[in-house]
């Protein structure tokens, strides 16, 4: 019962993003032991950001990308053509699947995808036009 | 076969060429000649045959319009006929290379790539939270069919993501 009632206080606080002492101990009932109730506030209030973190990073969301790796190859033939230098990236995206269904084993996949010159210089620009709206967003 | 009949066949052949996927429209432009000069239908879909392994030999091993000509007046073809091919040759070639270099295998070809980004409000957990969230949707080609992958990063992934991309953007370059 304690336990439980603990658990229920911490959620609280973090779910209300109470930041302060005095937030925190207007929690408590009027006749609650004084020691007790200031000692309580003193360890959640070292907790809290933690705790914020954590819920943040274990919020449900579609799979994330954890890890990416690049390399760069020169095609030199084909059964179509004997010789030729041709460039291409092979992009590796480390994706891990949604950790709250996962619990303690997430399933981490790895995807393989070939990008040609031209498609780089898309995604490039997608890219950009992406950084161009993120700062539009921040500078309001 | 005059050399007005063999120029408008050497253009068939060069547009079947550039465009190989347009098989019904090859087909009927053959009967067509084959009709307009009264050739019958077989034995000019067999000229056609072994004349179209000219080019796409020459295109396999890099081929100039020099040895296309020599390759052609080797096979019996008369040199008019043969320096027209030729030239003909010289033109195609650089979109015809291009095409094939196209056609060359590519393992999860990246096809095409969506976006949209937000911020996230509220959760179970925080009542507000206030973090903005991208969300990419990238649209891979395996084989004959596409699939599509979402996922999600955070700010500092996307900035470095998009740094890296920009490294492999020098690095494609420096080779081209």
């Amino acid at each position: 019962q304690l336990v439980s009632a603990l658990h229920n206080l911490t959620r609280h606080v973090v779910y209300r993003g109470l930041t302060t002492a005095e937030d925190i101990l207007s929690l408590f009932p009027e006749n609650f032991h004084q020691n007790l109730k200031n000692l309580l506030t003193k360890i959640i209030l070292e907790n809290i950001s933690a705790w914020r973190n954590e819920a943040q990073a274990s919020q449900i969301s579609l799979p994330r990308l954890v890890d990416m790796d690049w390399r760069v190859d020169i095609k030199t033939s084909s059964d179509t053509i004997n010789r030729m230098a041709v460039p291409t990236c092979l992009l590796q995206l480390k994706i891990q699947e949604d950790a709250a269904l996962c619990r303690n084993s997430p399933v981490v996949s790895a995807l393989t995808v070939e990008l040609s010159k031209e498609t780089l210089d898309t995604m490039l620009e997608g890219l950009g036009r992406i950084r161009d709206q993120l700062s539009a967003v921040a500078n309001k | 076969v005059s050399s007005q009949q063999f120029s408008a066949l050497t253009e068939v052949l060069f547009r079947f060429l550039s465009e190989p996927r347009e098989v019904e429209r090859f087909l009927t432009q053959l009967s067509d000649f084959a009709t307009v000069n009264k050739i019958s239908l077989g034995p000019l879909k067999n000229i056609v045959k072994s004349i179209l392994l000219v080019p796409n030999g020459a295109l396999k091993r890099n081929l100039s319009s020099e040895q296309v000509r020599a390759d052609f007046i080797a096979l019996g073809l008369s040199e008019e006929k043969a320096s027209y091919f030729a030239e003909q040759w010289k033109l195609n070639s650089p979109t015809l290379t291009r095409l094939a270099v196209g056609q060359t295998l590519m393992i999860n070809q990246l096809v095409d790539m969506e976006w949209k980004f937000g911020v996230t409000a509220g959760s179970s957990e925080l009542e507000k939270v206030g973090s903005i969230f991208l969300q990419l949707k990238l649209v891979i080609q395996k084989g004959s069919r596409t699939e599509n992958v979402c996922m999600e990063l955070t700010l500092p992934q996307f900035y470095s993501f998009l740094h890296e991309m920009e490294r492999v953007k020098t690095a494609l370059e420096s080779f081209s």
